[in-house]
C-alpha cells in the first residue's frame, strides 16, 4: 500500500512538472539538485524573484530537461560569460529601457553601464583584454541583492570593505597606480564618517558618496565629484541638508558660509587651486574636525610663517590654556574673510579688542596699538611714495626702477601682516622699518626725478633761446651781407 | 673777436688754400623762384642724417646688442647715463624727423622733375638713400627689443617672407634664422650700426658730388612760365647760410619735442608672450600694412598679402626708374601725367596713413 502512495505521488508531480514544462527553469532544477554554489545563491538572487532564468544570462534553453539541448550552441548557449561580455550580459537588460521599465517596473537608471565604460575602472585592465572592473566585480554573481539590503556588498555599511577588496591591496593596486595609496579604509575607520560607518550607520558618507558608483573617476579629472573645485558642493549634498544632518548635531550652513569665504570665493569663483576644499581642513579619507590645538598646524600647511610665529607667541600658550581654538578665535573657521587692518589693533572690529580691549595699560593693549599704527605709517608713506613715482612717470620721467623698488615696500607691508602672528614689538618694528627704508629711498628717487622734470624744461629754455639768438642773429647777418651784395652789385 | 677769426681763417688759408674752395663755391649759383623752399629739405635731410650719427655714436658707447641686454642698456641710458634720456629721445625722433624731411625733398624732386637729364644717377643715389633711410628705420626699431618693437619686426619680417620665391630666403637672412630671435637682433644691429651706414656713406658722397657738380635743377614749369625772371643766389655764403638757419630751427624743433614727447622705451619683448593688440609698423610703413589689410585674401589666383607685395614691389621700382620712362620731362617738356600720378602718390599715403593710425 505504501508503495502505491510513493508511485501515485511521484507519477502525481512528474505530470505536474510535465503539464507545467514552460513555467518550470530546469536550468535550475537540474543544478539544485547537484548542489553547486551558484544555483543555491541565485535562490536568494534579486534577480530570480524577478522571474530572471539561468537562461537569460547564459544563453540555452532553460525549458528542456534534455542537458544536452537544454546547453547546446543551436539553443543559444553561451556557458559562463567571460571578460566584458559580463557586464554586456547585465547591460543586455539594464541598459534598455524598454526592458526595465515596461517589463520590470524598475526605477534603475538605464546608463549604469555606459557610466562605468567612462569611469577610471572602465579602462582596459593590465590583460588589455577587458576593461578593469565588471559589474560583478562590486555586485556579485548569483547572489546579487538589492542595494539596501544590508547583506550586499554595495549595502553603504559594506561598500568600505567592497572598494578596499582592490584599494587596500597593495600589490594589486601597484599594477594600476602606483602613487595611489592603500590606506584609505583605514584612515577612513579614523574619521567620523567611518567610526558612524562601522556601527551600522548607513546615512554617512561612504566610498560611493564622494566619488560617486559607477561613473568613479580619477580625483584628477575635473568631472570627478572629487576634484578640488567639485568637492565642496560634493560634501554640502550631505553637509547642506538639514533634514539629513538632523540627528548628527552639526551645523547645516558650513558650504553657505565657505562659498562667502576667501577659501571659498578663490577657488569656486576664480578656479585658484591654491585654496583650500574642504578636505584640505578636514582630511579626505580621514575627515574629521581638526583638534583646537592642531587648528594652527592645520591653517599652517599653507600658511606656514603665521603658523610658526604664532606657535612660538606668548599667545599659544593663553589660548591652549583657554581651549581656544588657535586661528579659527581670530579668523573664524568657515567663512573666513580676507585679513584685512581692520583686524589689527584697539579700534572698533579689531579683533585684537576683544580680549584686550577692557585693560588699556596693559603690555597687549599697547602692542596691539603700537603695531597698527606702525603699519599704517607704513601704508602711508607706501601711498606716499607710489603718488610721488605716478607723478614722475605722468612727466614723462624713466622711473621703473625705483617703481621696482617699491615692490620691497609692499613685501615689507606682507610680512608684516605676517609678523603680527608673532605679537613681538620689536621684530614687527624691524619688518616695519625695513619697508619704511624702502618708501624713503623710493621717495627720494621720485621726487629727484620729478625735479629732473624742471630741470629739463629750464635746460630746453635755456637751449632754446641760445638757438633762437644765434638764428636770428645769422638771420640778420644773412641780410646784412645781402644788402651789401646789392649795394656793390 | 672778428681779428681772431681773420686770423684763424688766415692760418688755414695759409696752409690748405682754403680761398680758393671758397671762391669756387662763391661761384656757385642757386636759382630763386617761389618754390625754392624745396631746395632746403635736402640740406635739412642731411642734418638730421648727422645728428642720427652723432647721437648714434654716443649711444653706442652704452648699447648692448644682445637678447639679454639690450632692453637692459636703454633702460640704463634713458635713466642712469647723463642725458642719456636725451640722446636716445633726440635719436629717435631725428630718426623719423629724418625720414619726413627725405620723403618730401623726393617728393620735391619728384614735382620738380629734377630727375630729368643729367641728374638721373642723382635721383638715383638719392632714392638707393631713401630706401636705406627706411632700412635704417626699420632695423634700429628693433634695437630697443621691446614688446612693439620685436611683435613690429615680426609682421615687418613676415611680410618679406611672403615675397615670392626669395621671399623664404629673404626672412632667414632678415631673421638669422626661422624666428626672431636673439640672432635677428644681432643682425638687425650689424646692419644698422656698421653696414648700412658705410652703404649710406658712398651714396651720400655720390649724391653731394653730383649736386655741386651739377647744382641745383630749376623746374620745368617755372622755365615755361611766361613772366618769369631768371634770379638767382650764391651757394657761398647766401644759401649755405640759410640753409644754417633751417638747421638751427630743426635743431630747436628736435629738442623740444625731446624734451617735451620723450621717446619711451616700453616693456621688454617676451618671445613666449602673445602678440599685444594693434600691433602697428613704424608711420612710414604704415600706408603700406593698412593696404595690405584691405585687400582680399585671394586676387583670381594669386594670394592678396603677395599680389600687394608685388604691387609694391613694381611701384617701387617704377618710381625709382622714372628719369628712364619719363621721355617728355628728358625732352624739356611738360608732363602732366607725372604730377597726376606724384598727386595720387601723396594723397594714397597720406589717406592709407591716417587710417592706419585710426584703426
Amino acid at each position: 500500500m505504501k508503495k502505491v502512495v510513493i508511485i501515485i505521488i511521484l507519477s502525481f508531480s512528474t505530470s505536474i512538472r510535465v503539464f507545467s514544462q514552460d513555467k518550470v527553469d530546469q536550468c535550475l532544477e537540474c543544478h539544485e539538485a547537484i548542489g553547486d554554489q551558484p544555483s543555491t545563491l541565485f535562490k536568494n538572487d534579486i534577480h530570480q524573484t524577478k522571474g530572471i532564468t539561468c537562461s537569460d544570462c547564459h544563453g540555452g534553453d532553460s525549458t528542456s530537461d534534455d542537458m544536452e539541448k537544454a546547453m547546446s550552441k543551436t539553443s543559444g548557449f553561451i556557458g559562463v560569460p567571460k571578460g566584458d561580455n559580463v557586464s554586456k550580459v547585465c547591460t543586455n537588460c539594464h541598459s534598455n529601457a524598454q526592458i526595465m521599465v515596461k517589463r520590470y517596473n524598475s526605477a534603475l537608471p538605464w546608463n549604469q553601464g555606459d557610466l562605468l565604460a567612462q569611469s577610471v575602472h572602465g579602462r582596459l585592465s593590465i590583460s588589455g583584454k577587458e576593461r578593469i572592473v565588471k559589474c560583478t566585480t562590486c555586485h556579485n554573481t548569483h547572489g546579487i541583492v538589492s542595494v539596501k539590503d544590508p547583506s550586499s556588498p554595495i549595502y553603504p555599511v559594506n561598500l568600505p570593505k567592497t572598494c578596499a577588496k582592490c584599494h587596500s591591496d597593495a600589490k594589486y593596486m601597484r599594477t594600476y597606480n602606483p602613487a595611489l595609496p592603500v590606506d584609505q579604509l583605514d584612515k577612513y575607520r579614523t574619521s567620523e564618517h567611518g567610526i558612524l560607518n562601522a556601527k551600522g550607520d548607513a546615512k554617512v558618507a561612504e566610498c560611493a558618496s564622494c566619488h560617486g558608483s559607477h561613473e568613479i573617476r580619477s580625483a584628477k579629472d575635473v568631472k570627478s565629484k572629487v576634484y578640488a573645485i567639485n568637492l565642496p558642493r560634493t560634501c554640502s549634498t550631505c553637509h547642506s541638508n538639514p533634514n539629513y544632518m538632523r540627528g548628527y548635531k552639526i551645523p547645516s550652513d558650513q558650504f553657505e558660509k565657505y562659498s562667502n569665504s576667501v577659501h571659498g570665493k578663490l577657488l569656486l569663483e576664480k578656479n585658484d587651486f591654491n585654496a583650500p576644499a574642504c578636505n584640505d581642513c578636514h582630511g579626505n579619507h580621514s575627515a574629521t574636525p581638526p583638534g583646537v590645538e592642531s587648528i594652527s598646524k592645520v591653517c599652517g600647511t599653507c600658511h606656514a610663517l603665521n603658523s610658526e610665529l604664532f606657535a612660538s607667541s606668548p599667545h599659544k600658550k593663553a589660548f591652549d590654556q583657554r581651549r581656544l581654538p588657535e586661528c579659527e578665535t581670530c579668523h573664524g573657521n568657515h567663512e573666513i574673510i580676507t585679513a584685512t587692518d581692520k583686524l589689527l589693533g584697539v579700534q572698533n572690529g579689531a579683533v585684537c579688542k576683544w580680549c584686550h580691549g577692557d585693560k588699556p595699560e596693559s603690555k597687549a593693549f599697547q602692542t596691539a596699538k603700537f603695531m597698527r599704527e606702525l603699519r599704517d605709517s607704513l601704508v602711508s608713506e607706501d601711498k606716499n611714495a607710489l603718488l610721488l613715482i605716478n607723478e614722475a612717470e605722468q612727466k614723462g620721467i624713466e622711473i621703473s626702477d625705483a617703481k621696482f623698488k617699491l615692490r620691497d615696500a609692499k613685501q615689507a607691508l606682507f610680512e608684516s601682516r605676517t609678523m603680527v602672528h608673532s605679537f613681538d614689538r620689536s621684530k614687527f618694528q624691524e619688518v616695519i622699518d625695513k619697508g619704511l627704508n624702502v618708501t624713503s629711498t623710493v621717495s627720494e628717487d621720485a621726487s629727484n626725478a620729478i625735479e629732473d622734470y624742471f630741470f629739463r624744461r629750464w635746460g630746453l629754455g635755456v637751449s632754446s633761446l641760445i638757438i633762437t639768438i644765434v638764428a636770428i642773429s645769422l638771420y640778420l647777418y644773412i641780410r646784412k651781407i645781402e644788402r651789401r651784395q646789392k649795394s656793390t652789385v | 673777436m672778428k681779428n681772431y677769426i681773420q686770423n684763424l681763417y688766415k692760418w688755414i688759408d695759409e696752409r690748405v688754400q682754403l680761398q680758393s674752395l671758397v671762391e669756387f663755391m662763391g661761384k656757385k649759383y642757386v636759382p630763386v623762384h617761389r618754390h625754392s623752399i624745396w631746395y632746403y629739405f635736402g640740406g635739412v635731410s642731411l642734418f638730421l642724417f648727422i645728428i642720427q650719427v652723432v647721437t648714434g655714436i654716443l649711444l653706442l658707447m652704452y648699447y648692448k646688442g644682445s637678447e639679454d641686454l639690450a632692453f637692459e642698456s636703454i633702460h640704463f641710458i634713458m635713466s642712469k647715463v647723463e642725458f642719456g634720456w636725451l640722446i636716445r629721445s633726440i635719436h629717435s625722433w631725428s630718426a623719423n624727423l629724418f625720414i619726413l624731411a627725405a620723403m618730401i625733398h623726393m617728393f620735391s624732386v619728384f614735382f620738380g622733375k629734377a630727375y630729368r637729364k643729367p641728374r638721373e644717377v642723382t635721383w638715383l643715389t638719392g632714392m638707393l638713400m631713401f630706401f636705406m633711410a627706411l632700412a635704417f628705420g626699420f632695423s634700429g626699431y628693433l634695437l630697443p627689443w621691446n614688446e612693439l618693437a620685436f611683435f613690429a619686426t615680426k609682421v615687418g619680417t613676415d611680410i618679406a617672407g611672403d615675397i615670392p620665391i626669395i621671399g623664404k630666403t629673404i626672412l632667414e637672412f632678415l631673421r638669422g634664422g626661422e624666428d626672431v630671435t636673439g640672432a635677428t637682433l644681432s643682425r638687425f644691429f650689424g646692419f644698422h650700426v656698421a653696414i648700412f651706414p658705410g652703404i649710406f656713406t658712398v651714396l651720400l658722397t655720390i649724391h653731394l658730388l653730383l649736386v655741386q657738380r651739377q647744382g641745383m635743377s630749376e623746374p620745368l614749369f617755372i622755365e615755361d612760365e611766361e613772366k618769369y625772371e631768371k634770379k638767382k643766389m650764391s651757394f657761398f655764403p647766401n644759401f649755405l647760410l640759410r640753409d644754417l638757419l633751417l638747421w638751427l630751427i630743426v635743431l630747436n624743433i628736435l629738442a623740444i619735442l625731446a624734451v617735451f614727447f620723450p621717446w619711451e622705451l616700453g616693456t621688454k619683448a617676451d618671445p613666449f608672450a602673445p602678440a599685444p593688440a594693434g600691433i602697428k609698423p613704424e608711420w612710414y610703413f604704415l600706408f603700406m600694412f593698412q593696404t595690405l589689410k584691405y585687400i582680399p585674401a585671394n586676387i583670381w589666383f594669386i594670394e592678396g598679402e603677395i599680389f600687394g607685395i608685388v604691387l609694391f614691389g613694381i611701384a617701387g621700382i617704377l618710381w625709382t626708374l622714372v628719369p628712364f620712362w619719363d621721355r617728355k620731362s628728358f625732352r624739356g617738356e611738360r608732363n602732366r601725367f607725372i604730377n597726376y600720378v606724384g598727386i595720387f602718390v601723396v594723397i594714397y599715403i597720406i589717406l592709407l596713413t591716417t587710417l592706419g593710425w585710426l584703426t
